[in-house]
């Protein structure tokens, strides 16, 4: 799905969170919001997921303004940087979560949601898992559950914030790969919350570097690293 | 493009939903728990001030008021001392059964008042073995203050211990350590570590058993015998008053130990404030 | 016996001598006085007093009673720690402080207020054109109000913990406020409600001062436990008194141990 980003402004009382902003994302791409903690970029990220309300502007999804639909309408899948897991619950009914959710005439029956949560947990390789509970898993393994509960809706679109924060560093360079794939594997327009540039210049298609609200430069990551936009740019990715 | 106003965030209830809700449960606590506090005073005022004051100044009202004041001076203590023994013995040091401890010290929270005070009856009574030596030898327990008092330290045995534990734990032991190390004894370390950093939840501690411990009813009414002037604390004698149809000068009674209840939860309110400011202010480390 | 590591801190001697002695001459020993008088006589001898008709309709009203006035407080406890913890209204603070009243009240003075306002002639009796005074409806509201802080006081700590994220993670997923309400929220908060459930019965089946002014206390209809224990002793009739006492104790322990189960079911995923 492609998501068009036209003038989006937020303000928190007195502080601006965002200036207005405008960004094109084009489908099936993997894009990494870049920036340092204050920059707006999750602000960003939750007004595209619907979790937060922009001061002004529109959010296009198709070319169809989206900025009304409630976060349940956007059907985006939303992977928090805390996994936000639901602790009561074992990982299969976690993942299942979204589907039983569902009023009673989309809802698919008790065999479709096994077979669907099954092949999620195929998916992010943790096929046994499924009887456990949040609190009996590594913060890898959880990470993972939690991208596949945002799946298992068939999201339009897949948000993540700060998706590897949690992580140690080996941990971490092996779930890039993953999501990776997975983006691959899915086609889906993903865009992800960071502020580790080394990550963001790995992972990502495009790259949107932030900084107080603003966006510094959209770009490939190599035209970045290459030729940055402004002094801002230049010393963040330098670092 | 929609209205920002119509936007609500995915964690609340509609205004409506919110609104109701607030409105079912604040009529209900007035109905409820204000009701029973406003009719206390207006019965007790319902004569006029001069009749209330009047009868707190009866010869019963005055004893009653000077017994549990008493009774009150004796047991907070006992329980402020009991309160940091095991509080200090339970969070500066592991050992074996510390959790069975805890639930034994919270055990008169469990047990009815009526049933606490039966208890001390059967051990302490003119009928046991040790009550009728104690009572041949000049010293009645039942029927007389120490029974009084003994009841009121038993229903507010957990209060002050309870208080102080949580807050001792979350102050773990560094601190105390780091006085031993610079050559403080062991009650300096108390009195100038441990005591100013545990007074404020100690305070809130005492104020909770005192109003409790004027207010006992249950355990008080089994052991006192209920002699009008001399072992009659103030709820008794509003039991008394109230059920001789003396009903202003039993909620007049009322009354005074209501205000004391609600002194208690100002100065609760008080005291949460100030912590919270202080919680805050340690919260930085 | 009490072992215990080798530690630098001084006192343990001494506070744990205070503790231990004053836990036993006080709490103790006159519990174990009660228990053992029931040893003494045997599980034969202690039903054969309690099981009269009066003694067994007492404990089974006290118990009812409690049961439906901790069932009151479990559903109000839960909303009003909601409404205080979620809700930022004019006067919060205000009815913060009064959820604890009537754990500072004394029992002796809420009974004769609650029985002023519930008399026929009452502010509220006389709305009703049934008796609420004197009768077990009566009993009932006197329960209601001793027991109201406790659901409120372990839920309210429980809801404020709540990770926001959770909340937003279920709407995100598809689901409405009231499907987020019913399969996240609420289990979220079942132990500690259940506990605040549990202590309130607890407490209200031991309750004396706040229900027998209201009660009426005719035997067999609205004459509670507690009171049938007042009256044998009133009567010199120890042991009568001390059965039923016995049988109030193991009601109270076995709360005790239904408190302890749920904290330790609660803490299985946590």
């Amino acid at each position: 799905m492609h998501i068009e980003i036209d003038e989006i402004a937020k303000s928190f009382g007195e502080t601006t969170a965002l200036h207005p902003v405008s960004l094109p994302i084009p489908s099936g791409a993997l894009v990494a919001l870049l920036g340092p903690s204050g920059s707006g970029k999750t602000t960003l990220l939750r007004i595209l997921g619907g979790l937060e309300f922009p001061s002004s502007g529109r959010v296009l999804f198709d070319g169809k303004d989206a900025t009304g639909l409630t976060v349940q309408e956007r059907r985006a899948g939303f992977v928090f940087q805390s996994y936000a897991l639901f602790r009561h619950m074992t990982v299969f009914e976690n993942i299942a979560y979204g589907l039983r959710a569902r009023p009673r005439a989309s809802r698919p029956p008790n065999a479709e949601i096994t077979r669907r949560v099954t092949k999620l947990l195929e998916l992010i390789q943790l096929p046994d898992i499924g009887k456990r509970f949040p609190t009996q898993l590594s913060g890898g393994q959880r990470q993972r559950v939690a991208l596949a509960r945002a799946l298992a809706i068939e999201p339009r679109m897949l948000l993540l914030d700060e998706p590897f924060g949690a992580l140690d560093a080996r941990v971490r360079k092996e779930l890039r790969t993953g999501l990776r794939e997975i983006h691959d594997a899915t086609g889906l327009t993903t865009v992800f919350v960071t502020h580790d540039q080394e990550e963001a210049m790995e992972l990502a298609d495009l790259v949107v570097v932030m900084s107080m609200g603003r966006i510094e430069q959209i770009g490939k990551p190599s035209d970045i690293r290459a030729r940055p936009a402004t002094d801002f740019v230049r010393e963040f990715i330098s670092a | 493009m929609s209205d920002v106003t119509t936007f609500r965030a995915p964690t609340e209830e509609a205004p409506i939903v919110r609104r109701i809700l607030i409105g079912v449960v604040v009529a209900l606590l007035a109905v409820l728990v204000l009701a029973p506090l406003f009719v206390v005073f207006a019965e007790a005022l319902s004569r006029g001030v001069g009749e209330a004051v009047k009868s707190l100044g009866s010869r019963d009202a005055l004893a009653a008021i000077r017994l549990t004041l008493t009774v009150a001076a004796f047991a907070v203590p006992l329980n402020a001392i009991f309160g940091l023994a095991a509080a200090w013995a339970i969070t500066k040091f592991d050992f074996r059964g510390k959790a069975f401890l805890i639930t034994l010290i919270d055990l008169p929270f469990s047990v009815s008042p009526v049933v606490a005070g039966l208890c001390l009856v059967l051990l302490l009574g003119t009928n046991s073995t040790l009550g009728g030596l104690l009572v041949a030898n000049g010293y009645p327990i039942i029927f007389a203050l120490p029974g009084i008092v003994l009841a009121t330290v038993f229903v507010t045995f957990p209060f002050i211990a309870r208080e102080l534990i949580p807050v001792m734990i979350e102050q773990g032991k560094a601190e105390e350590e780091a006085a031993l190390t610079l050559g403080a004894s062991g009650w300096r370390v108390f009195r100038t570590v441990t005591l100013p950093n545990i007074r404020w939840a100690l305070l809130y501690g005492v104020l909770l058993c005192n109003a409790r411990a004027m207010g006992e009813f249950g355990a008080v009414a089994v052991v006192s015998g209920k002699i009008r002037g001399e072992t009659a604390t103030m709820p008794i004698t509003i039991e008394m008053m109230y059920n001789e149809y003396l009903s202003v000068a039993a909620f007049s009674l009322a009354a005074v130990l209501a205000l004391l209840a609600l002194l208690t939860l100002a100065l609760k309110t008080l005291l949460e404030w100030r912590h919270a400011d202080a919680l805050a202010a340690t919260g930085g480390h | 016996m009490i072992h215990r590591q080798k530690s630098a801190m001084p006192g343990f001697g001494l506070s744990m001598g205070i503790t231990l002695t004053m836990l036993s001459v006080i709490v103790i020993l006159p519990i174990a006085m009660l228990i053992a008088r029931g040893i003494a006589w045997g599980p034969a001898e202690v039903w054969n007093i309690v099981s009269s008709q009066r003694v067994l309709n007492a404990l089974f009203l006290s118990f009812k009673l409690s049961f439906f006035a901790a069932l009151f407080n479990l559903v109000f406890g839960v909303a009003l720690a909601w409404v205080l913890a979620r809700y930022p209204f004019p006067g919060r603070r205000f009815i913060d402080a009064c959820v604890d009243l009537p754990f500072a009240l004394p029992t002796a003075v809420a009974g004769i207020a609650l029985t002023a306002l519930y008399a026929p002639n009452g502010v509220f009796g006389s709305l009703f054109p049934f008796r609420i005074a004197y009768t077990q409806i009566g009993i009932f509201i006197a329960l209601v109000f001793v027991g109201l802080p406790f659901v409120v006081r372990t839920v309210q700590p429980v809801i404020a913990e709540i990770e926001k994220e959770v909340e937003e993670a279920s709407a995100t997923l598809g689901a409405t406020r009231l499907y987020t309400l019913r399969r996240v929220i609420l289990p979220m908060l079942t132990p500690a409600a259940l506990t605040g459930f549990a202590l309130s019965l607890a407490r209200s089946v031991g309750e004396y001062g706040s229900v027998i002014f209201i009660a009426g206390n005719i035997p067999n209809l609205t004459e509670i436990a507690p009171l049938l224990i007042v009256i044998r002793l009133e009567e010199f009739n120890y042991d009568a008194a001390a059965a039923i006492g016995i049988a109030m104790l193991l009601i109270s322990f076995a709360m005790l141990l239904v408190i302890n189960l749920i904290q330790m079911w609660s803490r299985r995923h946590v």
